[in-house]
C-alpha cells in the first residue's frame, strides 16, 4: 500500500511541475508589455480615401510617478500621453499597423472614448463601427462622440488640470447632468439605437475653439444621424428638448423672465420626470407628453420680490413654457432633418404593433404630421437661502 | 528502500506490544542484591543516590534508601521518611512488637508522606524511581515502597507570548503538567471535571493528561482519544506537537484539526463546551480536540468585549485571512491577466511602478514572499535585540532599496506588507496561509482568476471533507446549524448563547449551559408612576 500510494504523490509532483511548463501561462501579459490606449480618433485621408486613426497612449515612464521622481524626475514639457495614428484600409488593419511605431499591441479595454471626424460621420458610420463593437477587449461603455473637425485635432487640445485628453473628454460628457444640454452616449446605446428601423442616435458634439494658441474643447451640443449617417447637429437648447422627452433631463438653468417684466429669475432643475404615450386619434398620431419637473430658484435679476403666491405661480408657467419652447425646437429641428431623435417609432411600434406595419415603410413622410400633445407641469420648490432679494425694500420704497 | 525498512521497523513494533512483561523481575528479599543490581541498571549514574541506614529497634534492621537527587526534594525526604524511620521509630517500638521487615507496617506508621506505592517489580521500582520517587528498600522484603518526592524547579506564571490579550486574565500555562492542570482546576470546581494520566513514550516516559467534563463531553470522542493515545508507541514525547501528529485525523493536510493554546481561560471555556484538553508534561501548549474551523477565528478577548466590536473584529478576522491567502495572488491574476479589471488611473499608476521592473510580476511577487518570509523566520529565531536589528534592515533594504533598484515595483511592496500583517490576524491558521498563499500564487500565475478559483474550489472541497474527531471541520457553517452560527460570523451577546455546539457536545447532555432568558434591562418598578 505504502508504495502505491508513494508512486500516486509521485505522479502528482510531477503533474504539478509540468503544469506551468505545459500550459505556456495562457493569456499573460505583463503591464510593461501594454500600451494603455485611453482614446482612439477616427479620421479619413482626403487623397487616398484611407483611415487615419488616432490612438491616445499613456507614456508611462514620463508620466510622473515615484520611479520617475527617483530618476530626477520626467521632463518638465513631456506630456503624459502619445497620439500615435496609423493609416489603414479598415480599422483593424490600422490598429494593427500601429505596432509598427509602438512595438506592442495596443490595449484598449481602458478606451475612455472614440471620437469620430466629421467626414467620417457623414460618410455613415457603419463601417467604422464595426471594429469598435466585435473586439473583445473594447468596452460597450466607452463613449462615442462627433468632432466638428478632425477627430485627432480634439485629441491633441491639451486640457489645463487633466493630464489626458482623451479622459478629460470622457469628464465632460460624463458630467453633462449640470446642464443637460448633451448626454452621453456609449457604444452599446449608439449601436442599439443604429439597429432600429426608425430612431436616429445622437451622440455628443465636440467643437475646438483656439484661444491665445492654445486649444480649448468643449461640447457643443448633438450630432444626429439617419441610418448611420450625420444628417445635422442640435444645439444646447435643442439637445435638452430632447432629453426633456426622453427624462434623461438631471439638473440644468433655465431663465424666464419674472413677473414684472424688469428682469429674470434663474431656475435650477432639481428633479424631472417625463411619460410619452403615443396614440392614434381619426389616423392622426398624438403623442401625448407629460414633463413633471422641480426646480429651485437660484438667482433673480429683478428686485421684485418672489417668494410670494402669485409670482411663484407665474414663474411656474413661465418655466413651463420654456421647456415647451425646448422641446418644439428639438421637434422642428428633428423635421427638417427627418430624424426620429425621440424614438417615437419604436413607442408606436411596441403599442400599436398592427398599425406599424404600415406605418412604418413610409415612417420618414409621416413623421413631419406627428402631433405633440405636451403637458408640463413644474413646481418651484425652495428659494435657497433667501426669502427676497436684499435691494427689496429701497427701491419699492 | 524505505519502504522496505518501514515495514520491517513497523513489524518490530507491532510484535513487541506488551514488552514490559518479558524483562521484568520481581524484587528480591535480599538487600545487597537489589542495590547490585541497581547500581547496574543505572550505569551508576552521579545523581543517583543510594544510602544504607540500619532502623529499628536495637538498629536490627537493613534498609536502603535510592533517589535521584536532582530532581527530588532532598529536605523532605531527610524529614519526612529518614527521620521517622531511624528515630520516631524508637518511640513507637518500645511499646510495641512491629515486624519491619514489612512494607505495609512501615507506611502505615511511619512515612509521613502521601502518594506512596508499593511495588513488587524491579521494573515499576525504577519507573517510579525515574519519576522522581524515593524508594525504600528494606532487607527482608520483596516489596519496596516508592515515595513521591519529585521535585523540579517550574517556571512561573507568565503571561503567554503567543497569545498575549488587552482584556483577560494574564495567566498562562508552563511547563509543568501539575501546575497546568491546577490552572484548570481552579477555573472549573466541579466533580465532573476528570483528569486521565498516560504516560507515554518508552525513554521519555512522558506524563500527558486529558481532561474534560464527563457529563458534556461526548463519551466517543473521549473514548477516540483515549484509543490514539495508547496507539502511540515511540521512544520520546518531548512536545505536545508531538501527539498533535500521531493522533490528528488528517495527517496529509495543511488545515490543523487539533488546536493548541497557552492560555488557561481558553481552554477551560473549551472544555466547559465538551472538548477535551490532552495536557503534555514540559510544554505549555496545551492541545484541545475536536477542532473546527471557526475557532482559529475565534479570540478569547471577543468574549470579554463588548459584542458589537467583538463582531466587528471578528469580521476584519475573516478578511484579514483573505487578503493573507489571496493578496499577491489577486495582484498577479489583476495586473497579468485581467488588466481589463483595474480602474483606468490606477492601472496607470501600476504601470509607472512596474515601468523599471525587469521580472514578470510572478516572480516578483515570489521574491518579496521569499524575502518577506525569510526574515519574519530569522526574526523569530534570533534574540530580540539582533531579531529587531534585522527587521530594521529587512525593511529598508527590502521596502525602499529594492523599489529604489527597480527590483520591485512599489504596489506590489504594499501588497506583500498588507498580506504579511493581514497573515498575523487570525495566529490559528498562519501556517496553513502561507502554504496557501504560495500555492494561490503559483495558480494565479498560471491561469489567473481561473487558476485562484480552481485552488479555492480544491481548498473549499478539501476543507468540507476534513473531520476532526468526527465533526466536520466546517461546522456550523457546514452542514449548517442556526444556533452555532450566533458565534461565527459575528458574536452574539453571551446572554443569547445559551446552547452549547450541539456538535461537540455529547447528545443526551443537557444542551443549555444558562437559563435563555438572561437578558438584561432596567429596573422596573410598576407602582412607580411619578416618572
Amino acid at each position: 500500500m505504502g508504495k502505491k500510494m508513494n508512486f500516486r504523490i509521485m505522479k502528482l509532483i510531477i503533474c504539478f511541475f509540468m503544469l506551468p511548463v505545459l500550459s505556456g501561462c495562457l493569456g499573460a501579459r505583463q503591464i510593461n508589455d501594454l500600451e494603455i490606449v485611453i482614446g482612439m480618433g477616427v479620421d479619413k485621408e482626403e487623397e487616398s480615401g484611407n483611415v487615419l486613426l488616432t490612438a491616445q497612449v499613456v507614456k508611462v515612464d514620463m508620466s510622473g510617478g515615484g520611479a520617475a521622481n527617483a530618476r530626477g524626475g520626467g521632463g518638465e514639457d513631456s506630456e503624459g500621453y502619445w497620439n500615435v495614428s496609423s493609416k489603414g484600409k479598415s480599422i483593424f488593419e490600422a490598429v494593427r499597423q500601429i505596432t509598427h511605431k509602438t512595438g506592442n499591441r495596443l490595449f484598449i479595454s481602458h478606451n475612455q472614448a472614440v471620437i469620430f471626424g466629421n467626414d467620417v460621420a457623414t460618410e455613415g458610420l457603419q463601417a467604422y463601427i464595426d471594429f469598435f463593437l466585435r473586439a473583445h477587449e473594447m468596452r460597450p461603455t466607452a463613449l462615442i462622440l462627433v468632432s466638428e473637425k478632425k477627430a485627432s485635432e480634439v485629441l491633441d487640445a491639451k486640457p489645463e488640470t487633466e493630464k489626458y485628453p482623451a479622459m478629460n473628454i470622457a469628464k465632460l460628457v460624463k458630467t453633462y447632468g449640470f446642464t443637460s444640454h448633451f448626454y452621453e452616449v456609449n457604444m452599446e446605446d449608439f449601436a442599439s439605437c443604429m439597429m432600429s428601423d426608425t430612431m436616429a442616435p445622437l451622440a455628443p458634439l465636440v467643437s475646438i475653439v483656439q484661444e491665445n494658441d492654445c486649444k480649448e474643447i468643449y461640447i457643443s451640443g448633438m450630432a444626429a444621424f439617419k441610418n448611420g449617417k450625420m444628417v445635422g447637429t442640435l444645439n444646447h437648447d435643442e439637445a435638452r428638448g430632447v432629453l426633456w422627452v426622453l427624462g434623461k433631463v438631471k439638473s440644468g438653468v433655465i431663465i424666464v423672465p419674472s413677473p414684472n417684466k424688469q428682469g429674470e429669475a434663474i431656475l435650477e432643475i432639481i428633479k424631472a420626470k417625463s411619460k410619452v404615450k403615443p396614440g392614434i386619434k381619426d389616423g392622426k398620431i398624438v403623442m401625448h407628453i407629460e414633463i413633471k419637473n422641480e426646480v429651485s430658484l437660484s438667482e433673480q435679476t429683478t428686485t421684485e420680490k418672489l417668494a410670494t403666491i402669485e409670482a411663484l405661480e407665474k414663474i411656474q408657467e413661465a418655466t413651463s413654457e420654456v421647456i415647451r419652447q425646448e422641446v418644439m425646437a428639438a421637434f422642428e429641428k428633428s423635421k427638417d432633418l427627418k430624424a426620429d431623435i425621440f424614438g417615437f417609432g419604436e413607442m408606436l411600434h411596441k403599442k400599436y404593433s398592427k398599425e406599424w406595419k404600415s406605418i412604418k415603410d413610409n415612417w420618414d413622410e409621416i413623421y413631419p404630421t406627428i402631433e405633440l400633445n405636451i403637458d408640463i407641469e413644474s413646481k418651484i420648490i425652495k428659494t435657497d437661502l433667501l426669502k427676497k432679494p436684499v435691494s427689496q425694500n429701497k427701491e419699492e420704497k | 528502500m524505505k519502504i522496505i525498512r518501514y515495514f520491517s521497523l513497523r513489524n518490530k513494533y507491532m510484535n513487541q506490544a506488551e514488552p514490559d512483561e518479558k524483562d521484568s523481575e520481581p524484587i528480591s528479599p535480599d538487600l545487597e542484591k537489589n542495590l547490585e543490581v541497581i547500581k547496574g541498571i543505572l550505569h551508576e549514574s552521579s545523581d543517583v543516590t543510594i544510602h544504607e541506614f540500619n532502623f529499628g529497634p536495637e538498629r536490627k534492621y537493613k534498609g536502603a534508601l535510592i533517589f535521584i537527587n536532582s530532581i527530588t526534594d532532598k529536605e523532605e525526604i531527610h524529614k519526612n521518611i529518614l527521620q521517622p524511620l531511624m528515630y520516631d521509630v524508637l518511640l513507637l517500638s518500645n511499646n510495641m512488637d512491629m515486624d519491619f521487615t514489612d512494607i505495609d507496617t512501615i507506611r502505615m506508621n511511619l512515612i509521613s508522606m502521601t502518594d506512596n506505592l508499593k511495588v513488587t517489580m524491579l521494573n515499576d521500582l525504577l519507573d517510579s524511581l525515574l519519576a522522581g520517587a524515593a524508594i525504600l528498600l528494606i532487607n527482608g522484603s520483596r516489596e519496596a515502597l516508592a515515595i513521591k518526592s519529585i521535585k523540579i524547579k517550574s517556571r512561573s506564571i507568565e503571561e503567554p507570548g503567543t497569545e498575549a490579550v488587552v482584556r483577560g486574565p494574564r495567566e498562562g500555562f508552563v511547563e509543568n503538567i501539575n501546575e497546568n492542570i491546577a490552572l484548570i482546576r481552579r477555573k472549573i470546581k466541579d466533580t465532573d471535571l476528570c483528569v486521565e494520566k498516560f504516560v507515554i513514550g518508552e525513554k521519555s516516559k512522558t506524563d500527558v493528561c486529558i481532561v474534560y467534563l464527563k457529563s458534556v463531553a461526548n463519551p466517543k470522542v473521549v473514548e477516540e482519544i483515549r484509543t490514539r493515545l495508547k496507539r502511540i508507541k515511540t521512544e520520546s514525547i518531548l512536545e505536545s506537537g508531538y501527539i498533535e501528529q500521531f493522533i490528528d485525523d488528517n495527517p496529509y493536510s495543511v488545515f490543523p484539526t487539533v488546536s493548541n493554546s497557552e492560555k488557561p481561560d481558553k481552554v477551560t471555556a473549551k472544555i466547559l463546551e465538551g472538548r477535551v484538553a490532552v495536557l503534555v508534561d514540559g510544554t505549555p501548549f496545551v492541545l484541545v480536540v475536536p477542532m473546527v474551523f471557526i475557532e482559529s477565528f475565534q479570540s478569547v478577548e471577543d468574549y470579554y468585549a463588548r459584542p458589537f466590536f467583538a463582531s466587528v473584529i471578528r469580521l476584519i478576522r475573516f478578511m484579514s485571512f483573505i487578503i493573507s491567502t489571496l493578496g499577491p495572488a489577486i495582484y498577479v491574476a489583476l495586473t497579468v491577466f485581467h488588466q481589463e479589471l483595474i480602474p483606468t488611473r490606477l492601472l496607470i499608476s501600476i504601470a509607472e511602478g512596474r515601468e523599471r521592473v525587469p521580472f514578470p510580476a510572478i516572480m516578483e511577487a515570489f521574491l518579496m514572499l521569499f524575502a518577506f518570509d525569510l526574515l519574519r523566520e530569522a526574526g523569530v529565531r534570533l534574540p530580540k535585540p539582533v531579531g529587531q536589528t534585522v527587521g530594521i534592515v529587512g525593511a529598508i533594504v527590502l521596502g525602499e532599496a529594492s523599489v529604489q533598484a527597480g527590483l520591485i515595483s512599489p504596489i506590489m511592496v504594499i501588497v506583500v506588507s498588507a498580506t504579511a500583517i493581514a497573515s498575523f490576524a487570525v495566529p490559528a491558521q498562519t501556517d496553513s496561509g502561507t502554504l496557501l498563499r504560495y500555492l494561490y500564487l503559483t495558480l494565479a500565475g498560471i491561469a489567473g482568476g481561473f487558476g485562484i478559483i480552481l485552488g479555492l474550489l480544491a481548498t473549499l472541497m478539501h476543507l468540507a471533507s476534513l473531520r476532526s474527531f468526527g465533526t466536520p471541520y466546517l461546522w456550523p457553517v457546514v452542514p449548517l446549524d442556526l444556533t452555532g452560527l450566533k458565534d461565527v460570523f459575528i458574536r452574539m451577546p453571551i446572554w443569547t448563547i445559551s446552547k452549547r455546539p450541539s456538535a461537540i457536545t455529547r447528545h443526551d447532555s443537557d444542551p443549555y449551559k444558562q437559563s435563555p432568558d438572561l437578558m438584561p434591562s432596567p429596573y422596573k418598578n410598576d407602582s412607580d408612576d411619578s416618572r
